[in-house]
């Protein structure tokens, strides 16, 4: 165990390498910098030069790279062109927002998901199974965007229960209106997530219905359905624990979308922000963030993963 | 002398009204009851600055939200009176005859939000560094200040080396602004002007807070507190103003204009801009330079009917807006003639000709894709290369790299970037360039006017870009505001004298 957890984290280390190269590199390939827009349209070509170097824009490539990783093992992740402060102030600021809204999203998308699927499983001959299967394959298929506007629409143009855009100025000193202000944005990705969360336990739940040991539990006289849950659901519980990973990078590439849609000051809004400004050391900063955060989360996964599933743990 | 042509990013979107007889409401509101002095002002608006740096950062934004409000220069301009030029930080001064020297008195007991006294030091550091610094916003408009010299503490006396009737409408713009000597605000992120309000949090990505400044010179500001909301999406922008998270929505989305009418809360205010619409023909590209085809090409904009797409908008014939010195009425000169415009073509050689338009993807796809079918019509091919705004500064603006170009020039008195050939128009005209030399050279305001509407009409018969509409963005104003400004919004938004009633 203890030489998987190190393997695995070697693994964790170099995707992180790998993933700052990426960044840094595809970034350079964006059109226009960041000196051309504070500039402005009125700017000289010599003025615009000027600044680029000013802000250390002159520096060949290769040794901005290494500055930046640099700074990174110093636990730096760099300072914005635009505003002078530092990106971990910056996306620490943001994540008040962000992560919340993740969370509430991943809970949500839980809820839907595990017992709807189940249930979908276990009714996969009757109406009720067949309905929720095939709306959990039509709410999978659905923009994230459309979705939003839709619950607004709904919810906040139609019946004005919740806040239609943006958080409370207060932020979290008002908790009440920060959670309002977070449901609509955080059902939106809930709910697709959790249709896709929901087709997933479905299938994991028939294989499990399928196995021998559920189907003796049955022949012993249990119902199908308690066969499942006392032998069953434990192992849909393991396949489960796999995907979460995959739903909590799909829950962050939602957030940028949300946040944009319902102006949330989160740390997607920034990054749109500041692709848009060229703010490059910041946006690599977020980027790697972002990554670091899933790559990290799917580390965890792995480990929990081990060490609850008692065939992976006799694997080793 | 260079005029900003502030394609402002970020003024980019928003503007103001025109004709108010086009949305059929009243301008008029008439607040349900007593200002409250007390009350908190909130702003939807769609464009946020990037940072809050005035002096060294370009866009639109920082202009709305900052000048006038938080900093201030000698004069400034009176958007709802035809941008005349009033007084600020002086409280009168003196042009000499020749149009050289301009003498200003100071304003007496003004102090900055830190509490420190103007003095008429502050003011001549303050425009010395801007014509010596070229890295400040505007550093150009000053590149014909001859000295800046303070006689006593309550004289600012400036000289020109050459007379320039734009240099006081200079002066209401970021060059003119007044700092503190030796101030050590992180600028980036804070601000200390001596404007009705100071700059009290930043969220970025969410809004900017204003504070009224107690220590205010003149009368004070009419709400404690104004927060300025910034919302990119339009409909979120609506559904703020719906919901009552916003007194004040600008730019609102014609389309869902009815969704604030109908609350009753609100009523469409309309006022005039400057800001142009500009599709750019890249006047030093093949076929382009051929003015056949520039010509074809404006015949085949219906605009009219493109007006009536866009909505908040009405037709502009030629470059000077008419807000600004030099307008005149130049409808009729050229008109949606389709038939005309394939026959143009043909003797220019140009048939089956292909074009593409660079256009920054803050705007609605509504104009380009009416440009499409425009220019299909008469046989034209117009491939659309949507990108961001940075994209477009270093392709269209920097390199020169375009056939067509759409953005907004929402800056007054830009006419300058007609007479300058190095500007991304590549429009070369000797003539044009000296009517425009001479009309800032005379000191007389009618012959300056006449000068540059004689170069207008030039730049218009060349067709030298087309004018596809002059933007008139419509601002949704809650009953319960009072005394919000109309013109100009896009780059001035005085709120000084806004109030608010308390129900």
């Amino acid at each position: 165990m203890i030489r998987y957890a190190l393997t695995r984290l070697g693994l964790l280390v170099l995707g992180l390498a790998v993933a700052s190269a990426l960044i840094f590199v595809s970034l350079r390939v964006l059109p226009g910098d960041v000196a051309q827009l504070i500039a402005g349209a009125e700017a000289t070509p010599q003025q615009v030069a000027a600044l680029r170097a000013s802000l250390g824009l002159d520096v060949p490539l290769w040794q901005q790279y290494l500055d930046w990783v640099g700074g990174l093992l110093r636990g730096d992740l760099g300072t914005s062109l635009i505003t002078g402060t530092s990106v971990v102030a910056e996306v620490v600021d943001k994540a008040r927002v962000t992560v919340p809204l993740a969370a509430m999203s991943l809970t949500i998308a839980l809820l839907i998901g595990i017992p709807l699927g189940v249930l979908s499983a276990l009714g996969r001959r009757r109406v009720g199974g067949t309905v929720l299967s095939v709306g959990a394959q039509a709410l999978a298929a659905v923009p994230v965007v459309w979705a939003g506007m839709m619950l607004v629409v709904v919810f906040a143009v139609w019946l004005g229960w919740l806040p239609p855009q943006g958080f409370p100025r207060a932020g979290w000193d008002d908790p009440g209106a920060a959670l309002r202000a977070l449901i609509l944005p955080a059902l939106t990705i809930g709910v697709v997530e959790g249709a896709m969360l929901l087709r997933f336990v479905r299938s994991a739940t028939l294989q499990a219905l399928g196995q021998d040991y559920v189907r003796t539990a049955a022949a012993k006289g249990l119902t199908r359905t308690r066969a499942l849950l006392t032998h069953g659901l434990p192992n849909v519980g393991l396949s489960v624990i796999t995907v979460l990973g995959l739903q909590i990078a799909g829950i962050i590439v939602g957030a940028v979308v949300i946040e944009q849609l319902f102006t949330l000051p989160g740390v997607g809004r920034m990054l749109v922000a500041d692709v848009a400004s060229r703010d490059l050391p910041k946006v690599q900063g977020e980027l790697l963030a972002l990554t670091g955060f899933v790559l990290v989360v799917g580390f965890v996964v792995d480990l929990v993963h081990r060490l609850v599933d008692p065939r992976q743990r006799e694997a080793s | 002398m260079l005029r900003r042509a502030a394609l402002a990013t970020s003024a980019l979107l928003i503007g103001a009204v025109l004709l108010t007889s086009c949305t059929g409401s009243n301008t008029a509101t008439t607040p349900t009851g007593p200002a409250n002095p007390d009350a908190t002002l909130a702003v939807g608006l769609s464009l946020e600055p990037s940072n809050l740096d005035i002096r060294h950062t370009s866009g639109a934004a920082l202009e709305q939200a900052l000048i006038d409000n938080v900093y201030q220069g000698l004069v400034t301009r009176n958007g709802d009176d035809d941008n005349a030029i009033v007084a600020a930080l002086a409280t009168a001064w003196n042009i000499s005859p020749d149009g050289l020297t301009y003498t200003f008195t100071l304003r007496d007991g003004v102090t900055f939000h830190d509490g420190s006294a103007l003095t008429a030091d502050d003011v001549v550091t303050s425009l010395q560094t801007a014509k010596d610094d070229a890295t400040i916003q505007n550093s150009a408009d000053l590149a014909n200040v001859a000295s800046i010299a303070s006689p006593d503490a309550s004289t600012v006396v400036i000289t020109l080396a050459q007379p320039n009737i734009d240099f006081l409408f200079a002066l209401t713009g970021r060059a003119g602004l007044i700092f503190k000597n030796g101030d050590t605000t992180n600028f980036q992120t804070a601000a200390n002007g001596t404007g009705p309000f100071r700059v009290e949090a930043w969220n970025t990505g969410q809004s900017l807070t204003l504070a009224r400044y107690d220590g205010y010179w003149g009368e004070r500001a009419g709400v404690a507190e104004v927060v300025l909301d910034y919302i990119p999406d339009r409909s979120a922008a609506v559904n703020a103003a719906v919901n009552g998270d916003v007194d004040v929505a600008l730019e609102i989305d014609p389309e869902l204009q009815s969704q604030i009418e109908g609350t009753g809360n609100f009523t469409i205010e309309s006022g005039l801009t400057t800001d142009k619409a500009t599709l750019a023909f890249n006047n030093q590209r093949a076929p382009l330079t051929d003015q056949r085809v520039r010509e074809a090409l404006r015949l085949a904009i219906d605009h009219d009917a493109l007006v009536q797409t866009v909505v908040a908008a009405q037709t502009l014939n030629g470059p000077i807006p008419p807000l600004d010195p030099g307008y005149e009425d130049l409808t009729g000169s050229i008109s949606y003639n389709p038939d005309r415009a394939r026959e143009l073509l043909a003797e220019a050689g140009a048939e089956n000709l292909s074009l593409t338009l660079t256009i920054p993807n803050v705007y609605p796809t509504s104009i380009p894709t009416f440009l499409v079918s425009s220019f299909a019509d008469v046989g034209v091919t117009l491939k659309v290369n949507s990108v961001d705004f940075t994209t477009w500064l270093q392709d269209v603006y920097t390199n020169h790299d375009y056939d067509l170009s759409f953005v907004r020039h929402v800056e007054a008195r830009d006419f300058g970037n007609w007479a300058n050939p190095s500007y991304y128009f590549g429009y070369d005209n000797p003539q044009v360039q000296s009517l425009y030399a001479q009309s800032l050279a005379t000191t007389d305001e009618q012959q300056s006017s006449d000068l540059l509407a004689e170069a207008a009409r030039i730049v218009d018969d060349e067709d030298a870009a087309d004018w596809l509409f002059l933007s008139a963005p419509r601002a949704a104003v809650s009953t319960k505001v009072a005394n919000f400004p109309k013109n100009s919004l896009n780059v001035r938004l005085p709120l000084a004298g806004v109030t608010v009633s308390s129900e």
